[in-house]
């Protein structure tokens, strides 16, 4: 089989004789931007062929190159076939970009009823007087150590299979380790001696971009590792939707093992970080999106994308963590949480849960913003929820300079009202390259104060000020001057940037007001608003409310709980009264259709305005706004 | 038979006045108050507001002018002056639209000829007017100056606002002393904030005329008709921002297959009635000024509008 | 005011017992709310609840369905007072009036037109509901031989007007088993009328010129057992009809008035502007319009009127998706991306037509949502965009691969160029710019 070696790291790897290099940089551990899923679409995956035997096809392919880079042996990772060794330059645009994975959260105490226990045992050895057997002298000491009736306790054949050995080998001194489970308690494993300061359970958010774990001593409930890392199914699509369909190409079972493979990496490095052996963790807990969830659990999610949107489980699912091939304790539980639907997952329940509003009589509104948000409104009685595409204008695309929360971004700027002169922070406080999210709601929130663009984001071109200028397409507003910045650019943004953030803003704030009107609750009658996700935890709450990305309510209740998935997967994993409840919150939430819903759209036009074509639902906006307008004049 | 409706409004639709007389420093020889309607249209006896106007409209270039229309008008049609004394003194017209197409030719330029265009309509015919101006953002705020200059003291209503936009014809209109079109694609969200708009950039509400674009029978008019029942539901109801009258102004009513395919021999009476049917479903629905380009659709019009309005039929049998 | 879904919950008994199909009662509560669900599904519901509920769900006008057979309309079971709020749902009939006067041949020939007369739109066959029969003889067996004319050449419904129930007997006799409409029990015959309504089973029209009479005429009438009643206003004028038909729908939808809960009959000949009152009856309220011959001028505008309001502004009338021609484009002719919301179809193939450039319409189902709202929902996507090129078979029909996109789909295409190997050109946002578009973008 031929060896590639990747410049400039040299790592190597070996690949079938035809294989891809893309799959090639996937054994070789490189993290390939293939935003198509490896189809020759996209165009992302450049190599450059130093030597060797590498076919490509240009005939098909060569249109993402000019006639020079193809001269220099420009072509596409996945569409590439390796004849024979060969060395190849990845240039760095061709791997994901590092951006900051969010594992904060928000710290919330939670009791410690974990659901698995080790129990340290010293037995008597077996006589001619007490001639029990060793399964029922096992069990009989689980109960006398104030565990689980003898009863209770159901043995599977392999442990049963392990026990006369390990008895006799430890000189009956052995620790039991026993699992709640559906219907009752499970002896998952019997090992030699006192082991039963080594247990430790995993909390895992597996999300469609990054997978978030944390490492935690069942014994106490401490955190001892967290680790993070991308999702490695990224290879094979970029968004959730690229992933069904190469699934459906046959591709299931490679997304299913790269899934359990993402997870198995953060483990061991947060393993490694923490010095626990993966053989003591003896419970996986996982929040994720319901198409996640099912690919891991090796279930076809090929129908969930077509009407009528129906997901194959929407119950919380248990079976052995290495059934679906993660590295831990052979016997380990996994728990995966319930969804709503095929929009509402896991993660969102997770959300739920970290925020603590199903169990709180006040009404809280909880926002998970990305290219797709979910919103749920409700409290302990009654929740909705539901979901939609907001576009991604708000995590920087569609946006001519927007970027994701990458190094050099512009994540918060001022504008000075009298000047227009941005005062603006980087991520890294490197040289500007780009506005990401929570710099662009910024922008639009000071723009709008300084009078710069009407309420529809229309740029007042009239206005004769350096900064406001005819680009070569739309008006646009020079943030940075291309002397400042790390590109050698200016930084703009245009009219049809600002277009597109209204858009997608207006699309999650008609969700929550679609939602209000659904529940019959004001914005008066909201008392929290919860952020979930990278989105929310780094936005200004008050330039979110003054372009109306949210109804408006006093600030002070508003609040981030950053990565919720995580969050409410460690819930779960050290209060099992916790997650007695998510079936239930899962099955409490209503979903609701927006597409079904003849209210969104003219929701969504009203809410195609800044903040909203309704200033009466944004009293301190209205102030606000009138202040700046009789300042400008 | 009289019932009493039952709903309680809170809003009245605010007033915008059309048209100077001599006593206002103008030429004209009726000035119109659109507006005013505390109930929906043509409920109570006798109805509250005004009767709706019946505007008739003609243009500066008939190249893109309606052929049904140009056939019947004849060389008409190429003197907006004559043109405009024949609405007034032979179709009965309340008031006049001229729309200024000559500006929607490649690299216009004429604004010397919209200015003598306007004043040879303001002295031939004394009814007040409306001027539709450019709809391409590079010559707007030139045309509209011209209009708003040539009609200057005669309190026109000039056209047409659009959220893209707006600046330029308000300002005319402001500096001028003329009321301004206000015309968004048939969304009453979209509508209301172009008023916003409008209003934040200094133009007062009764100088404000709402257009909430209307399509052609057929081809989409009930979208325009609800659109304009929930703004003066809206404005009953006491939104401020809607509470302005509506002009409907249908552009592609007498262009439709309807009449484009129609036999040479039906096609005339196929235009009037196809105008007719969307007009006074117009103002069915709250619509202050309808707009019709045919001249026969005129006098029926006003017939079935009296009719409305009052109770008398005129011609009964 | 419709309940909203939590008011609905609270009214539930909330244990969630999924007995009525439904996993949770806030689901249960929502499908009422959004009138879809049965209040009776509930087996626990309390009689307060299936009060307020039940009396939420009961239509508050009667339906009345006129005729038999294929051509036999219902009309009534309406909601709103403005289409906006939901939908108006059962079209006015409206019926050609033919006089015992007439010579049988003439009777038959409008029988004849009405039957026959088709304005197709849409894919919708629009046509003209039945005939009216007026007594203008005063006489029975001219009535009868006219009601005889028009049964010998269609089976429409018909509305039988005479004022004596001894003539109107004679016209029933005839034609009494097919239901058609008798008009009118007035405070004078009602008891005639009646007794035939329910003789033969027939809807029955009720006339008095004041409402407290109507209005306890109507009682008299669902005294004597007639259920199905039609209310004729009497109305001196098209402005008093206007007046009272809408008065009548406020107090019926309400449920203030119940015997205004019927659907509302006009003679649009009645006022010498048959033209105005046919517009007025559709818009305002009449659910049965009696017409004298309609010329084909108006019979194409009436009907379509009444196809506009009569659509459900929820669901916008759809074009079927496929590749539409504009003029006769060739091979190098542009083509032009829309969904299939007819008014965005029409608005752009208008403004197409008037740019004299021959092109392609490439429309795609997105159900019936315009641009904006399709990509907002995800509708329009480029998955949807390469499977109708597929499906339709466009890359026959052109000899390049530039697709022009509406201005408001500009975010989706650069996913459409990925997924379908097509250029994309984004075009404006407003229709009415395309012809300038095309004339400056489209060099080939």
């Amino acid at each position: 089989m031929p060896t590639v070696t990747f410049l400039p790291s040299f790592r190597k790897a070996v690949v079938d004789r035809e294989g891809t290099l893309m799959e090639a940089a996937l054994n070789a551990g490189i993290n390939l931007n293939v935003v198509c899923g490896g189809q020759g679409k996209c165009g992302k995956c450049v190599m450059f062929v130093k030597s060797g035997v590498a076919e490509f096809d240009r005939d098909q392919f060569g249109r993402f190159f000019s006639p020079e880079e193809l001269e220099s042996g420009a072509c596409l990772a996945c569409q590439t076939r390796v004849i024979d060794d060969a060395s190849v330059f990845v240039p760095e645009s061709s791997h994901i970009q590092e951006q900051k994975i969010l594992i904060e959260t928000l710290g919330l105490e939670t009791e410690f009823h974990p659901s698995v226990w080790k129990y340290p045992l010293v037995l008597n050895p077996p006589s001619l007087d007490d001639p029990s057997p060793d399964l029922t002298r096992l069990l009989w000491g689980i109960e006398k150590k104030g565990g689980p009736r003898e009863g209770k306790i159901y043995a599977p054949l392999e442990v049963i299979r392990s026990i006369p050995r390990v008895l006799r080998d430890s000189g009956w001194k052995i620790t039991a380790t026993v699992a709640l489970v559906p219907g009752g308690y499970r002896l998952i494993d019997v090992e030699k001696g006192d082991t039963s300061s080594r247990l430790y359970g995993v909390a895992v958010d597996l999300g469609t971009t990054t997978v978030v774990v944390f490492i935690r001593s069942l014994v106490d409930g401490r955190v001892v590792g967290v680790a993070s890392n991308y999702n490695k199914q990224i290879s094979c699509g970029e968004d959730i939707l690229s992933r069904v369909n190469y699934a459906r190409k046959g591709g299931l079972a490679k997304l299913q093992s790269l899934a359990a493979e993402s997870i198995n990496t953060a483990i061991t490095r947060a393993a490694n970080q923490a010095g626990v052996d993966r053989e003591d963790i003896h419970e996986v807990v996982i929040a994720g999106n319901t198409i996640m969830t099912h690919i891991l659990m090796g279930i076809d999610p090929a129908y969930m994308i077509e009407e009528p949107y129906v997901p194959v489980v929407r119950r919380y699912l248990t079976a052995a963590a290495s059934r679906v091939g993660l590295e831990v304790k052979e016997n380990a539980g996994l728990f995966i949480f319930p969804a709503v639907s095929d929009f509402i997952g896991g993660d969102i329940v997770a959300d739920v849960l970290a925020s603590g509003m199903s169990e709180s009589s006040e009404v809280s509104l909880l926002i998970d913003i990305g290219t797709n948000f979910e919103v749920v409104l409700g409290n302990r009685d009654w929740m909705f929820s539901c979901a939609g595409a907001a576009g991604p204008a708000l995590e920087g695309g569609e946006v001519l300079f927007g970027m994701r929360a990458n190094p050099g971004a512009i994540e918060q700027i001022t504008l000075d009202l009298e000047t227009l002169t941005p005062a603006y922070r980087t991520i890294n406080h490197e040289k500007p390259r780009g506005i990401c999210g929570s710099g662009l709601i910024d922008l639009l929130a000071e723009l709008l104060r300084a009078c710069v663009i009407d309420r529809t984001g229309r740029i007042n071109t009239v206005i004769a000020h350096p900064r406001i200028r005819l680009g070569p397409h739309f008006p646009e507003f020079v943030v940075a001057w291309k002397e400042e910045t790390g590109i050698g650019k200016d930084i703009v943004i245009t009219e049809n940037d600002i277009k597109n953030l209204i858009m997608s803003k207006a699309s999650i704030l008609a969700a929550c007001i679609t939602l209000m009107n659904e529940a019959g609750i004001s914005r008066n009658g909201i008392d929290r608003i919860y952020f979930t996700g990278a989105f929310g935890n780094y936005l200004s709450k008050e330039n979110a409310i003054i372009i109306g990305l949210i109804p408006e309510v006093p600030l002070e209740r508003i609040r981030t709980i950053g990565n919720g998935a995580i969050e409410g997967a460690n819930i779960a994993l050290v209060n099992r009264k916790k997650r007695k409840q998510l079936d239930e919150i899962a099955r409490t939430m209503a979903y609701i259709e927006l597409n079904a819903t003849p209210s969104f759209m003219d929701e969504y036009t009203r809410g195609c305005f800044l903040p909203h074509t309704d200033l009466s639902l944004f009293p301190v906006v209205e102030k606000m706004l009138d202040e700046c307008r009789i300042h400008r004049g | 038979m009289t019932i009493r409706t039952l709903t309680d409004w809170t809003g009245v639709v605010g007033t915008v006045m059309l048209g100077a007389t001599a006593a206002d420093g103008g030429t004209r020889s009726v000035s119109y108050t659109l507006g005013g309607e505390s109930d929906l249209p043509f409920l109570g006896d006798p109805p509250s507001g005004h009767i709706p106007l019946v505007a008739f409209e003609l243009c500066d270039d008939p190249a893109i002018w309606p052929a049904v229309v140009r056939e019947y008008a004849g060389d008409l049609s190429n003197d907006p002056g004559k043109w405009a004394k024949a609405a007034e003194a032979d179709y009965g017209a309340d008031l006049v639209r001229l729309s200024l197409t000559s500006t929607r030719r490649k690299d216009f330029s004429g604004y010397a000829a919209l200015k003598t265009t306007i004043q040879e309509v303001l002295r031939k015919c004394r009814l007040p007017l409306i001027v539709e101006g450019s709809n391409d953002p590079s010559i707007d705020s030139e045309v509209f100056a011209v209009c708003g200059e040539a009609g200057e003291g005669e309190r026109l209503l000039l056209g047409t606002a659009e959220a893209g936009r707006y600046r330029s014809v308000a300002a005319a209109a402001m500096a001028y002393h003329h009321a301004v079109v206000a015309q968004s694609p048939i969304d009453i969200n979209l509508a209301k904030q172009l008023n916003i708009l409008l209003h934040e950039i200094g133009v007062p509400s009764d100088r404000i005329v709402i257009d909430p674009y209307t399509g052609a029978l057929g081809y989409g008019f009930e979208y325009s008709y609800s659109v304009m029942e929930r703004i003066r539901y809206s404005a009953l109801k006491g939104d401020t921002d809607l509470a302005m009258p509506m002009i409907s102004a249908p552009t592609d009513s007498l262009t439709v297959k309807e009449v484009r395919d129609a036999a040479p021999a039906a096609r005339q009476d196929i235009a009037v009635k196809w105008e007719y049917y969307t007009a006074l479903s117009s103002a069915i629905a709250g619509a202050a000024i309808v707009c019709v380009r045919h001249p026969r659709t005129v006098p029926l019009l006003k017939d079935t509008l009296a009719a409305l309005w009052s109770g008398q039929t005129p011609g009964k049998v | 005011m419709p309940l909203k879904a939590l008011d609905i919950y609270k009214l539930l008994p909330r244990k969630n017992c999924k007995e009525c199909g439904d996993p949770t009662c806030l689901t249960f509560a929502m499908k009422l709310a959004s009138g879809k669900g049965e209040v009776d599904k509930c087996p626990y519901l309390d009689d307060n609840a299936r009060n307020i509920l039940g009396a939420s769900t009961r239509p508050p006008i009667r339906k009345v369905k006129i005729g038999v057979g294929e051509r036999s309309f219902a009309v009534g079971d309406e909601l709103v007072q403005f289409r906006h709020e939901k939908s108006f749902y059962h079209p006015p009939g409206i019926l050609v009036a033919v006089s015992d006067l007439w010579p049988a041949e003439r009777i038959r020939e409008v029988t004849i037109r009405v039957r026959d007369e088709v304005l197709t739109r849409v894919g919708a066959d629009l046509l003209l509901n039945g005939i009216v029969v007026r007594n203008s003889s005063g006489e029975g067996p001219a009535f009868r031989r006219a009601v005889e004319a028009v049964e010998e050449v269609a089976d429409l419904p018909e509305v039988l007007m005479a004022a004596d129930p001894a003539v109107m007997e004679q016209g029933l006799s005839v034609c009494g088993h097919f239901r058609p409409l008798i008009h009118a029990a007035a405070r004078e015959n009602y008891k005639g009328m009646a007794a035939l309504a329910k003789n033969y089973g027939c809807p029955l029209a009720v006339r008095a010129t004041a409402p407290e009479e109507l209005e306890e005429l109507v009682g008299l009438c669902t005294g004597e057992g007639v259920d199905n009643l039609v209310l004729d206003t009497g109305s001196s004028s098209l402005h008093q009809f206007l007046n009272v038909s809408t008065a009548v729908r406020q107090q019926a939808i309400t449920r203030t008035t119940p015997a205004f809960g019927y659907p509302v009959f006009l003679d649009a000949a009645e006022y010498g502007l048959q033209d105005g009152a046919l517009v007025t009856g559709i818009l305002r309220y009449a659910s049965v319009i009696a017409v004298e011959e309609v010329d084909r001028a108006s019979l194409l505008a009436l009907l379509t009127l009444r196809q506009n309001i009569y659509t459900d502004p929820q669901k916008p009338i759809q074009m079927t998706p496929g590749i539409y021609r504009v003029g006769t484009p060739g091979p190098d002719a542009p083509v032009l991306l829309t969904v299939n919301f007819s008014l965005t179809y029409f608005t752009l193939q208008g403004y197409l037509e008037s740019s004299r450039i021959p092109c392609f319409m490439l429309i795609v189902d997105t159900e019936g949502l315009s641009v904006l709202t399709a990509v907002a929902s995800g509708k329009l996507s480029e998955g949807l965009v390469k499977e109708s090129i597929k499906k339709f078979e466009l890359e026959k029909a052109v000899a390049h691969k530039t697709l022009i996109i509406p201005g408001y789909a500009a975010p989706l295409s650069g996913k459409i160029e990925e997924e379908t190997g097509w250029k994309v050109l984004v075009g404006p946002r407003d229709a009415a710019e395309i012809g300038e578009f095309l004339g400056k973008e489209w060099k080939r």
